[in-house]
């Protein structure tokens, strides 16, 4: 099926995003000594003449591995792993429809994502190298960097926006495709409100991708151009650079356009990305702790108001570009509003394991370390939030801390939860419970090993695009000129820390990665087709589900978290059984 | 199970499929419209150059803006003749839309193109000229470029003596280019000195090309490749070299941190230099005798002696005269110079009597001095018209693009008042179409006009290089017109191969030709705003 | 939704109306902006010929909308879908122009007021 597709490509360009920030780590703890060989020995002895100093990483090649991590981790993994995979497999499952509503366009959507994907990683084969101007890819730096190629279509900083353009296309008709499925497809008796908190954050998912995605190809439409026909969108007058002398363009446009345009994306782009992992924390707690969801109602309200809300906090990322008060007090305002919808769906979460008889399986597991992790980013990002606090904080090391711990123990974890959670809906069986040991404690240790450090570094000033990790700070003695190097005495061993714990982590991946394949044929089978007695539709389809899903079309007689009910001799009640007494209140509303 | 709601509408949400996904995909492209049109807003609000206002011909706009009504209407009468189960009509109906579509398209394409031929320049003193770029002559004949044609871009031009190439970053059409250019001016290009280097280690240098070799992107793939190989050996060698030296240093310096010993770390180039094999970063060819070689200007950065181009290839030569020369100017513009000259303080009548044009052109001159004639007419009509405010002044007054621009219908004006003939018809017609027609109106009204390199501040045709706003248009207008491209494509799909799928299933055609117009009809309403935007605003 | 013959064929005078309406409309944008004596506001483009240019747009854009698109006679569903496009975009129209407007070293803060 097109999840699993999904799913292992994402998963691929997960592991080579994570390789890319390896070898940045290793700059960063030692910018002095030659990358060692069994980081090194993927390149070949031409690229790493091109882009290698004595063996040792370059500002340039920092930068070109920092920008193609972001986007590859973002718009390459985690949003193909959580729209993609998890919302092409489970949605339709758990609403009841045979496929999604268009299987061609979803089919022609990876095929899009695939080819925008390959086409910018190609581009770190060419003698531009790839794009090196940061995820964010600001203009007028965009603009400029690799202007010295003259065929334009080859140059990565060019390959990386029609990557991006064919990247939009694709979660375009993917959207598309899942909202439609969601309010067309969904089985007799699947009312709005008895559809699973999974779905419901899908449709809002489809939502954002659908109306915040088109002004950020906008704007890679027009900073192509300022590319590629050399106009001046987000070039302002009297541009004048270190290499080219003033710059040979007519001036007049703005690179506030593309910080509005891209964080008008941005924004919802930070919600993509976690509603997908909200979704599957929230199938696993109450199948596993054996109760309702707690307040599932205030939990659908909250992700539609976050939605909604998400759309007019971009500017937050815009405190320092000399907005006014009036504007900053506005979106300072919806930032923290919308941190309260956040709260209120982990929150609910946390009071679903209260007084439950949680089991810990390896789902579990991982999404109990989710609630707290996520925790711990969410609050980070409420100092960001705020003006002030931001003059001091931008552009440091806390802003790295803050999102990565939204994303990497918080997101991912959230992901690998629902790997565990629905590979025996896969397969037919069990990912092994010591590998995932193996796999769950060392990530959860070397996560905040990792990530924590990043915030007291960024308190104490660190910048985060340094490549060779505050380095250069040293090279004299701190003295009345150079104050700030004494901050960065103090700090700058956390980078070896940080480093180490991100190599280790890249370790404790490998039982991850046999213990994906190996279950597949040699792990413990599942007793039938719902192996964790849930109650949600996925699980009354034959394992795998094949072409059209179910065997006989189901009808939904009730809510999705029927756990633990008084009336009930078994401890859950699926969606899909029919009641005992037929003609009572159970009766499915609602037509066909 | 098959997929449900197909052709008919589920009862509850009463939509079937594909409109709910056509009304989603709708709510898409408002976002990336609205995307632009926010672009607009933001580019126009924020410009720091005198927006050209009302600046296109309306009348191409116009007829656009008919053609594309019309498909709507024809689109949706298609629609309901399939409803009705008339196929001819339906075919009737959908191939003027199709029509449409294409003549839509072809008049877009004229308008593109006249822009895309038509020169501006933007003097050092912000004074504005637009034309026809032409034809420089030497005695008396216009000069070619080497493919034989005539020089109507805007170039620079390098008596070069040496060409120097980056062996690894040159761009193969320019070198194919360059001894093209060369030959045409019974120039050789040819191999300065031996290339000679190490290419095995421990052997004595090898000769890899003899001097006099012609120039050839051949040539320069062969020493390329010899580059590369010792490029990649040396960087190898160093590193091995320097990851030595590391474990020498930690071993020394037990219980030091890395950036505390860092500056004693070296790599011992003298010890390393046998085992190193030669690289050929630059290779130089002469060019003898010395030809005249022409250069986009954004390809080179020009200089006395020594230019260097894009590709980092190094130009060794004087360089010569490139005047911008204009076979034809038809819009003198004095409205940035005035808006800088007040940012500035500067009396605007003071600035333009001192602009270049001004001081260097007796047409320049007249023509201001005739259209300050129609300024002041115009003045005394508004006036008249409207009266004084309660301030004392005329409440109506000129716009900063009527007192500071002399656009091409003002010159035509003006040789019409020194007595030349008017252009009626059809030629009248065309010029509304097409830009001024020089050929009818003659040089007296279009002169040539030169300008010499030093003034020239920003150059470009009217593509979106030349400002924000006609950046936006381009941005706009191409995006409208792949999306007209896009949904004539697919009705054109319904109109031939529809058929097979009326006969089987009409009612399945009838929805596909409503998601279709749906989107027919988006693009439709786009426009419905582009027109009065880009055009008329 | 128009579906019987009947409705449909009826409907198609009402198209024929409306494509006559779309077309005077045209005639009349292009009017107002360039002749003269119908030049609203003050001479040359000011905002009052920039409101009266879109009114005349959006009118025309709404007909499409309702008639053509039949929006009129659609589900509510559709008006949420679409009206959730539509109130995205004013946000980030308006929301960007405000932003442009009111920069930190706007006058107002300078000038001594």
């Amino acid at each position: 099926m097109i999840g699993l597709q999904y799913g292992l490509t994402a998963l691929c360009f997960l592991a080579f995003g994570f390789y890319l920030m390896m070898v940045m780590r290793w700059s960063i703890a030692y910018p002095h000594q030659p990358l060692p060989e069994w980081m090194g020995w993927v390149f070949t002895d031409g690229w790493k003449a091109r882009w290698l100093q004595d063996g040792k990483v370059t500002g340039q090649t920092y930068n070109m591995f920092g920008a193609m991590h972001g986007t590859i981790m973002v718009f390459l993994g985690i949003v193909p792993l959580g729209f993609g995979a998890f919302g092409n497999y489970v949605t339709p499952l758990q609403i009841g429809a045979p496929d999604m509503a268009f299987p061609r366009l979803n089919m022609a959507s990876y095929w899009i994502y695939l080819l925008g994907g390959l086409i910018m990683c190609a581009s770190f084969f060419f003698e531009s190298g790839a794009a090196k101007s940061g995820w964010t890819n600001y203009s007028p730096l965009a603009g400029f960097a690799d202007g010295q190629v003259v065929n334009q279509w080859l140059a990565g900083q060019t390959q990386w926006l029609i990557g991006l353009v064919c990247l939009i296309t694709s979660s375009l008709l993917g959207s598309v495709n899942f909202i439609t499925t969601i309010i067309n497809l969904r089985v007799r008796g699947m009312t709005w409100m008895r559809m699973p908190f999974f779905v419901w954050a899908m449709l809002v998912t489809g939502f954002l991708l659908l109306l915040a995605f088109p002004p950020l190809e906008a704007a890679g439409i027009m900073q192509l151009m300022d590319r590629v026909v050399h106009s001046s969108f987000f070039m302002p007058s009297g541009l004048f650079t270190k290499s080219e002398g003033l710059a040979d363009l007519s001036g007049g446009g703005s690179p506030l356009l593309f910080q509005h345009l891209f964080w008008f994306l941005g924004h919802p782009e930070v919600y993509v990305l976690l509603l997908p992992a909200f979704a599957c924390v929230s199938e696993i707690i109450p199948a596993n702790s054996r109760k309702p969801l707690w307040g599932y109602k205030s939990m659908v309200y909250s992700v539609l108001l976050l939605g909604f809300l998400s759309f007019v906090v971009w500017a937050h990322h815009m405190y320092m570009t000399g907005m006014g008060a009036a504007v900053s007090t506005f979106f300072q305002t919806t930032t923290v509003l919308i941190s309260v919808p956040s709260v209120v769906i982990i929150t609910a979460m946390l009071i679903s394991l209260w007084g439950g008889s949680i089991r810990f399986t390896t789902p579990m597991m991982w999404a109990c370390a989710f609630i707290p992790m996520f925790g711990i980013g969410g609050l980070t990002g409420l100092p960001l939030a705020f003006n002030l606090a931001d003059l001091h904080l931008h552009d440091t090391y806390y802003v790295i801390g803050h999102f990565h711990y939204v994303v990497a123990p918080g997101i991912l974890f959230g992901f690998f939860a629902g790997i565990h959670h629905w590979y025996p809906k896969i397969t037919g069986r069990y990912m092994g419970k010591t590998l995932n040991h193996l796999h769950f404690w060392p990530s959860l240790i070397c996560m905040n090993l990792i990530f924590f450090p990043m915030l007291v570094q960024g308190m104490a000033g660190f910048h985060r695009r340094w490549y060779n990790g505050g380095d250069a700070y040293l090279s004299k003695a701190a003295d009345s000129v150079n104050i700030f190097g004494n901050t960065v005495v103090q700090h700058i061993d956390m980078n070896i820390i940080m480093s180490m714990g991100a190599w280790t982590m890249a370790l404790f991946q490998i039982p991850f990665i046999i213990n994906l394949f190996t279950s597949w044929k040699f792990g413990k089978k599942a007793e039938g087709d719902n192996p964790w007695n849930a109650t949600t539709l996925e699980w009354a389809t034959p394992t795998p589900p094949g072409h059209g899903n179910f065997l006989k079309e189901p009808v939904t007689y009730r809510g999705p978290y029927e756990y633990s009910r008084p009336d009930c001799d078994s401890d859950f009640l699926p969606q899909w059984t029919e009641p005992k007494h037929l003609g009572s209140s159970a009766k499915p509303p609602g037509g066909h | 199970m098959e997929i449900p709601y197909v052709v008919t509408p589920r009862k509850d949400t009463g939509l079937f499929n594909s409109k709910i996904a056509i009304w989603l995909f709708l709510a898409s492209e408002v976002m990336l419209f609205g995307g632009f049109f926010s672009a607009y807003v933001f580019l126009r609000l924020g410009a720091d150059y005198p927006w050209p206002e009302r600046t296109l011909p309306v009348l191409p706009g116009l007829i656009n803006t008919f053609v594309l009504i019309g498909s709507s209407v024809t689109v949706v009468f298609a629609w309901a003749s399939l409803k009705l189960r008339e196929w001819r009509k339906f075919q009737l109906f959908m191939g003027i839309t199709v029509g449409c579509a294409m003549i839509f398209m072809v008049l877009k394409g004229v308008e593109y193109n006249v822009k895309l031929h038509h020169q501006a320049l933007k003097l050092k003193d912000y004074s504005v000229v637009e034309g026809h770029l032409g034809v420089e002559s030497e005695d008396g004949k216009p000069v070619l470029d080497h493919k034989g044609s005539t020089i109507e871009e805007n170039l620079i031009f390098v008596e070069a003596s040496k060409l120097t190439f980056d062996t690894v970053r040159f761009y193969k059409p320019w070198v194919e280019e360059l001894s093209a250019q060369a030959e045409h001016h019974h120039s050789k290009v040819a191999l300065a000195a031996d290339v000679t280097a190490i290419t095995k280690v421990g052997q004595p240098a090898e000769v890899i090309a003899k001097a006099g070799e012609p120039l050839s992107v051949e040539l320069l793939n062969r020493i390329q490749a010899a580059h590369l190989a010792a490029r990649s050996h040396n960087a190898a060698n160093r590193t091995e070299a320097l990851r030595a030296e590391w474990v020498t240093a930690k071993a020394a310096n037990p219980g030091k941190k890395g950036w505390q010993i860092a500056s004693g770390v070296n790599i011992d180039m003298a010890a390393l230099a046998p085992t190193l094999l030669g690289e050929i970063s630059t290779v130089s060819f002469s060019v003898d005798p010395p030809a005249k070689l022409d250069f986009r200007p954004r390809d080179i950065k020009a200089a006395e002696g020594q230019s260097r181009l894009r590709d980092d290839t190094v130009v060794d030569g004087k360089l010569l005269a490139s005047p911008m020369v204009f076979h034809h100017i038809d819009a003198i513009d004095f409205q940035h110079l005035v808006m800088k000259a007040k940012e500035k303080g500067i009396d605007p009548e003071v600035a333009i009597e001192n602009s270049w044009p001004m001081k260097n052109s007796a047409f320049v001159r007249d023509a201001w001095a005739w259209h300050q004639g129609e300024i002041k007419k115009l003045s005394a009509e508004l006036l008249e018209a409207h009266g004084v405010g309660k301030n004392g002044k005329p409440r109506y007054v000129p716009t900063h693009k009527e007192l500071y621009r002399i656009g091409w219908k003002d010159l035509a004006k003006m040789a019409e008042d020194h007595g030349r003939a008017k252009l009626s018809g059809v030629d009248a017609a065309k010029e509304e179409f097409f830009g001024p027609n020089y050929e009818a109106r003659g040089d007296e009204t279009f002169p040539g006009f030169s300008v010499p390199r030093e003034q020239v501040g920003f150059a470009s045709k009217f593509t979106p290089a030349w400002n924000t706003y006609y950046a936006i248009y381009f941005t706009i207008t191409g995006l409208h017109g792949l999306h007209v491209i896009g949904g004539a494509l697919v009705l054109a799909y319904y109109l031939f191969f529809g058929k097979k799928m009326y006969l089987s299933n009409p009612e399945w055609l009838a929805n596909r030709v409503e998601i279709g117009g749906l989107f027919w009809h988006f693009v439709d309403l786009v426009w419905i705003f582009v027109f009065p935007i880009l055009y008329l605003m | 939704m128009a579906d019987t013959p009947e409705a449909i064929k009826k409907s198609v005078r009402t198209y024929m109306f409306v494509g006559a309406i779309l077309f005077v409309g045209t005639i009349v944008t292009v009017l107002v902006a360039t002749v003269p004596w119908l030049d609203f506001g003050h001479h040359g483009f000011d905002a009052m010929d920039c409101i009266l240019g879109l009114t005349i747009a959006t009118f025309k854009a709404s007909l499409v909308a309702f008639i053509f698109m039949h929006l009129n006679h659609e589900k509510k569903a559709v008006y949420w879908l679409f009206a959730s496009g539509l109130c995205m975009v004013c946000s980030l129209a308006g929301l960007t122009a405000l932003a442009l407007g009111d920069p930190i070293f706007d006058k107002f803060f300078y000038s001594g007021h």
